[in-house]
């Protein structure tokens, strides 16, 4: 069947159950290029997700689609795709530089050209004193390093990395992550799955969250924040009258609370229509109330995932 | 490109084939019958000295020999043929004694319970016909259907599922490559280090068996169609690698646990030969014994039920053979594909 190239990564209605075990349930995705990050707690079906997107476990039902390829097909998958997973195990014996030049030549690439990507690959994750040594005596944060040199020694448009900052030190974590927005903004497509939200918040385009292996909410994350209509915006103020801020905003019957802070510089405002909230504050600014800053306290992935997630698992 | 990617998959499994350290017993299993035939060589070597000795000292003649029977007297005996070479008398109840002559190329034996001959046996000199019907009894029996048997369980069935156990087969399922053409690449892996080991075996056995025969006999039994026979077993050792290799990689991918495959298809394989006729032909036994140079006898001290084992087999031509293994390979590694195309990674589950 001929596969229609779209710069989408797709599931439809997705499901997928381990005997009698949810994986995932009725995913419906359309993932941009960008950095993508998968958030949910243990067991929520980020892997799964992972997994199914990569062909390594198939659907139960459903269809999924990366770039136009299916991923049953992995002749074409992998040469728009490169995955990092959670697995700590490699062939037995290899060097750093032998497993990626393994992979290249797995995938049919002659030697010298294998050996040339692969230096650039190890060079590319700062890898290079240690690429003719074991990878069984790598420190974790150098295995992680070298799973993700192996995800982007081909150069995929899609790079899939399962937990790829975990067992970082602070250095190379911040190295890594620029390398993924230089990634992203080169229009490729980085699916990145961790449990260190701020982490997320920082460098995450879009985020998808999952709890119980559904897809809860997915999205930019202030596109996520304003339709949840069930939670008011919170917004710090700090100005140099908050207690007369906070008795002019009340005038608005979209905001619900003003909580004034312990210095007395700033107040926290909940309201549940931020636009017409901020439009309102221009007005007031006019009237002779210097606010220094102003900034939304909960338009991040902590907090989605609080109200979501961590929500919906304190009401069982 | 398929051919780099099979290659590739290739070299990365070949050191873990041939140096695993669970790999040691297919050496053993191999290296066994190397240790019998050569034991039974320095036997004969040590059998053919003595021999020489004792007709050096005394030489019988054969006639003289073959004129004793049960019935006769201890004294009729010596009066015929002498002192024995060698004698053993034991008392108890009855005194028996156990006189031993030779001719120079047999040991005659007689035993004697109270002076009476109550037993006549001949170990005749060992000869290449002789030898051969050994080889080819050990070869079927203990070879082909044991050695060969459980070196291909270990080897193959480890291809897939040792990676399951040990969480890294997912490295060549992120590869750009067909599963099918993993799959080949992995079972060439096996045959390459199975026929190495099992081939090299096949030669050594026959180097060793052909240790003590007289280089006269040797040179005729060569130039006499010896080098095809040697040629057919070594052939035949890598037609049954070639058979129970594409069998248990397909095992590997079908079950968890080797051993209950590798149970039922040496339970199917020896059943081979009571089947109908058609089933007999779903089996790797049934086209390996029918390619074997020489028919395995039913000697009289093997057990009746193996003994229905050599001889009920009704042998199919050497093209019929060759073209039915290719086919019972050709269609099980059809299915190994299929599983393979259809293979998740799932390690907690395995």
């Amino acid at each position: 069947m001929g596969q229609v190239m779209t710069d989408r990564i797709t599931f439809d209605n997705v499901s997928r159950f381990y005997g009698e075990v949810l994986g995932v349930n009725r995913v419906t995705l359309s993932i941009p290029p960008g950095i993508t990050s998968l958030v949910g707690p243990n067991g929520s079906g980020k892997t799964t997700l992972m997994n199914l997107m990569t062909g390594l476990v198939r659907p139960t039902r459903g269809g999924i689609r990366v770039l136009g390829v299916q991923p049953s097909d992995p002749e074409a998958l992998f040469k728009i795709c490169g995955y990092s997973t959670q697995f700590d195990s490699y062939p037995r014996g290899l060097t750093g530089f032998q497993f990626l030049d393994s992979y290249l030549r797995l995938s049919g690439m002659g030697a010298a050209d294998a050996k040339k990507a692969t230096s650039a690959a190890i060079d590319r994750v700062g890898l290079g004193e240690a690429a003719h040594r074991k990878v069984a005596g790598y420190s974790k944060g150098m295995r992680q390093r070298i799973k993700l040199a192996q995800a982007l020694v081909h150069d995929p448009r899609v790079l899939v990395l399962d937990e790829p900052l975990n067992g970082l030190d602070p250095l190379v974590r911040s190295e890594t992550i620029t390398l993924f927005r230089e990634l992203a903004a080169q229009g490729r497509h980085v699916i990145v799955s961790s449990h260190i939200l701020h982490e997320v918040d920082s460098i995450s385009d879009q985020v998808i969250l999952l709890a119980n292996g559904y897809v809860v909410a997915e999205g930019q994350i202030r596109g996520v924040r304003a339709e949840m209509h069930d939670h008011p915006m919170q917004v710090q103020i700090r100005c140099n009258l908050p207690a007369a801020l906070a008795a002019r905003v009340f005038g608005d019957d979209q905001v619900v609370e003003a909580r004034l802070h312990a210095d007395g510089g700033g107040l926290l405002i909940k309201t549940r229509d931020a636009e017409r909230f901020y439009h309102a504050l221009n007005h007031i600014a006019l009237d002779g109330i210097e606010i220094e800053s102003i900034a939304p306290a909960d338009d991040n992935v902590n907090s989605l995932y609080e109200y979501l997630i961590g929500g919906e698992e304190a009401t069982r | 490109m398929i051919l780099r990617q099979i290659a590739a998959v290739i070299r990365l499994e070949m050191t873990k084939t041939f140096l695993s350290r669970r790999g040691i017993w297919t050496y053993l299993l191999a290296l066994a019958p190397v240790l019998i035939f050569l034991g039974h060589s320095f036997d004969e070597i040590g059998n053919m000295q003595q021999r020489a000795e004792w007709a050096a000292a005394r030489k019988v003649e054969t006639a003289d020999l073959r004129s004793i029977t049960r019935g006769m007297s201890l004294v009729d005996v010596e009066v015929a043929v002498g002192e024995p070479h060698a004698k053993s008398v034991r008392r108890g109840n009855a005194r028996v004694a156990v006189y031993q002559y030779t001719d120079g190329s047999n040991v005659f034996r007689f035993v004697f319970v109270n002076e009476v001959v109550t037993n006549v046996s001949v170990e005749e000199r060992d000869t290449l016909a002789a030898d051969s019907l050994i080889f080819a009894t050990v070869f079927q029996f203990f070879y082909l259907r044991l050695a060969v048997f459980f070196g291909c369980v270990g080897v193959f069935t480890n291809l897939f599922r040792g990676e399951l156990v040990q969480k890294s087969l997912h490295f060549y399922l992120l590869t750009p490559m067909r599963r099918e053409v993993l799959m080949i690449g992995k079972y060439l892996a096996g045959l390459i280090a199975t026929t190495v080991i099992f081939c090299t075996s096949t030669m050594l056995q026959i180097l060793a068996l052909g240790w003590h025969v007289d280089p006269t006999d040797l040179s005729t039994f060569l130039a006499g169609g010896g080098w095809g026979q040697i040629a057919a077993y070594v052939g035949v050792t890598a037609a049954a690698c070639v058979g129970y290799g594409s069998v248990f990689l397909t095992a590997g991918l079908l079950f968890k646990n080797p051993i209950m495959p590798a149970a039922f298809v040496l339970a199917w394989e020896g059943a081979n030969i009571f089947l109908p006729s058609t089933l007999k032909h779903i089996s790797v036994i049934f086209y390996l014994q029918s390619l074997c140079p020489v028919v395995a006898p039913p000697e009289a001290d093997i057990p009746r039920l193996l003994r229905y084992l050599i001889t009920s087999a009704e042998p199919a031509s050497v093209p019929v053979a060759l073209l039915g293994l290719s086919g019972v390979t050709a269609a099980v590694l059809f299915l190994a594909g299929r599983l393979a195309r259809r293979l998740e990674i799932n390690y907690s589950a395995d």
